[in-house]
């Protein structure tokens, strides 16, 4: 993981304003910073009776299912069974139809669904990073709107972390889906979150990047994180200590 | 607070810095203006209207360019997030204030830099004298802030739609109409030197414009989230 999150606080004149504004567009890593902030560890997801329809079309009815810290949690399911809207509905970018979504910290307190984007990271297929921007580039994005103080050492190591050259010049666009799916790794990992949510991870990585990403995923687990993973991969599917099968 | 405007500004600086690798939104902006500048300059001239008519008639073109320009490029903002499908990774990382700030404050900018090129340029081909150079810049830059501050939350609105294009024309209209009627005004009062109604035009340029912002701000967060 990176250095431990912070917040970057500027002045608060329009003075100031200006001048960070100014300064952002020549060189992205121009933000003051102080007050650390860490991101804990140890929350679990529970969700109940979840469903979801659009008008007619009944995507699944009732779901339930948890995750607690150092488990994975696994959704698998036929294609069009909804897999991938159940991760959107776990993560708070879709609300459902019925039923009910909490992440709970320590097994404790509800989090507010406002404050969950803060805690978890997500890897999907229908999520991308900015293609115009070079990985370097989409990582100080991602850090700076998330108030983390991360030094450029810090995305550095991630990228290489992920297998990534940190001093490749080309933006996005010019990458292979692989090497896009290694960024978008990267960004889920930015800011060391407690829940990681992963729709099809190991699509588009060749062998050797499916076998560091089995190490990464059993890594967090470790590191007491919760993982969420749709998949259809039968390698994927044995990484689950849960499992959540939708019908179809 | 503070920690919420470096966020903003982190927003706005990602937008500008894409736009000045893609130009996408600028050259919308731009072709638009320019191309309908040189056709109503081509046709009326700096000539072909009568010394009283002019002072209205010339802010009533002014204002016709800017605005089509600005229906032109100002959409792309949130339309460009959701065609790459950038916004889901944006809606979990940034708060909807943060985000809508960001993006009022990146079409702010597109619109003020159009305007500081366009404005000299329609005076200069136009024949448009200006008695108070400076007020007159007071209400390009209100009206500026008033087309920004509602087209923002007009395109985020429809970026989820399908039809994308029309619903931006159609519903920015009925919501800028009543804004045009007074930047007008308060062009024609600065051509013409009328201090009084300059004021008053001004002064309700800027209340609809922090209307706007008020309810922007407090629908972004439903409109961005659901």
């Amino acid at each position: 993981m990176p250095g431990i999150p912070s917040h970057r606080v500027p002045k608060g004149t329009p003075y100031d304003a200006l001048r960070v504004l100014c300064a952002l567009a020549v060189h992205p890593s121009a933000l003051p910073r102080d007050n650390v902030q860490t991101v804990s560890n140890g929350i679990s997801i529970e969700f109940s009776d979840v469903a979801k329809r659009y008008d007619l079309r009944v995507v699944f009815r009732a779901v339930s299912g948890e995750a607690q810290p150092g488990e994975v949690l696994v959704i698998t399911g036929p294609n069009g069974s909804g897999k991938s809207t159940l991760l959107s509905i776990l993560c708070g970018l879709l609300r459902p139809t019925r039923g009910e979504v909490r992440y709970r910290w320590n097994g404790g307190d509800d989090l507010p669904r406002d404050s969950w984007g803060r805690h978890l990271g997500v890897v999907a297929p229908s999520m991308a990073v900015y293609e115009e921007f070079t990985a370097l580039e989409n990582l100080r994005f991602y850090a700076r709107v998330r108030g983390l103080a991360l030094e450029e050492s810090d995305h550095r190591r991630l990228l290489e972390r992920v297998g990534l050259d940190p001093d490749r010049s080309t933006t996005v666009r010019g990458y292979s889906t692989g090497m896009a799916q290694r960024l978008k790794i990267a960004q889920a990992l930015l800011h060391s979150p407690a829940v990681l949510f992963f729709d099809e991870p190991s699509s588009n990585l060749d062998p050797s990047g499916q076998d560091w990403l089995e190490g990464q995923v059993q890594t967090l687990v470790d590191e007491g994180r919760t993982v969420v993973l749709a998949t259809n991969d039968r390698r994927e599917m044995t990484w689950g200590s849960r499992n959540v099968s939708l019908a179809g | 607070m503070s920690r919420w405007l470096a966020e903003a500004l982190a927003v706005a600086a990602k937008d500008l810095r894409a736009e000045f690798r893609t130009r996408v939104a600028l050259n919308s902006l731009a072709l638009f203006a320019l191309t309908t500048l040189a056709a109503v300059s081509y046709t009326i001239g700096p000539y072909r209207l009568s010394t009283e008519d002019r002072p209205f008639l010339l802010s009533v073109l002014l204002w016709i360019v800017i605005f089509f320009a600005a229906l032109a490029g100002l959409d792309r903002s949130f339309v460009k997030e959701e065609e790459s499908h950038t916004a889901p990774l944006l809606r979990l990382a940034a708060a909807p204030t943060v985000v809508w700030a960001g993006k009022l404050l990146y079409n702010l900018i597109l619109i003020w830099v159009l305007m500081a090129m366009l404005a000299p340029l329609f005076c200069v081909l136009m024949g448009f004298e200006i008695a108070m150079p400076w007020r007159f810049a007071a209400v390009l830059a209100a009206g500026g802030f008033g087309l920004a501050v509602t087209t923002t939350i007009i395109a985020a609105i429809i970026a989820q739609a399908l039809t994308r294009g029309a619903l931006f024309s159609v519903l920015s209209l009925p919501l800028l109409l009543p804004l045009l009627i007074f930047l007008i005004q308060g062009t024609t009062a600065v051509a013409t030197g009328d201090l009084e109604t300059y004021s008053n035009s001004l002064r309700a340029v800027l209340s609809m414009a922090g209307v706007m912002t008020v309810v922007s701000a407090l629908l972004f967060p439903v409109v961005w989230n659901d």
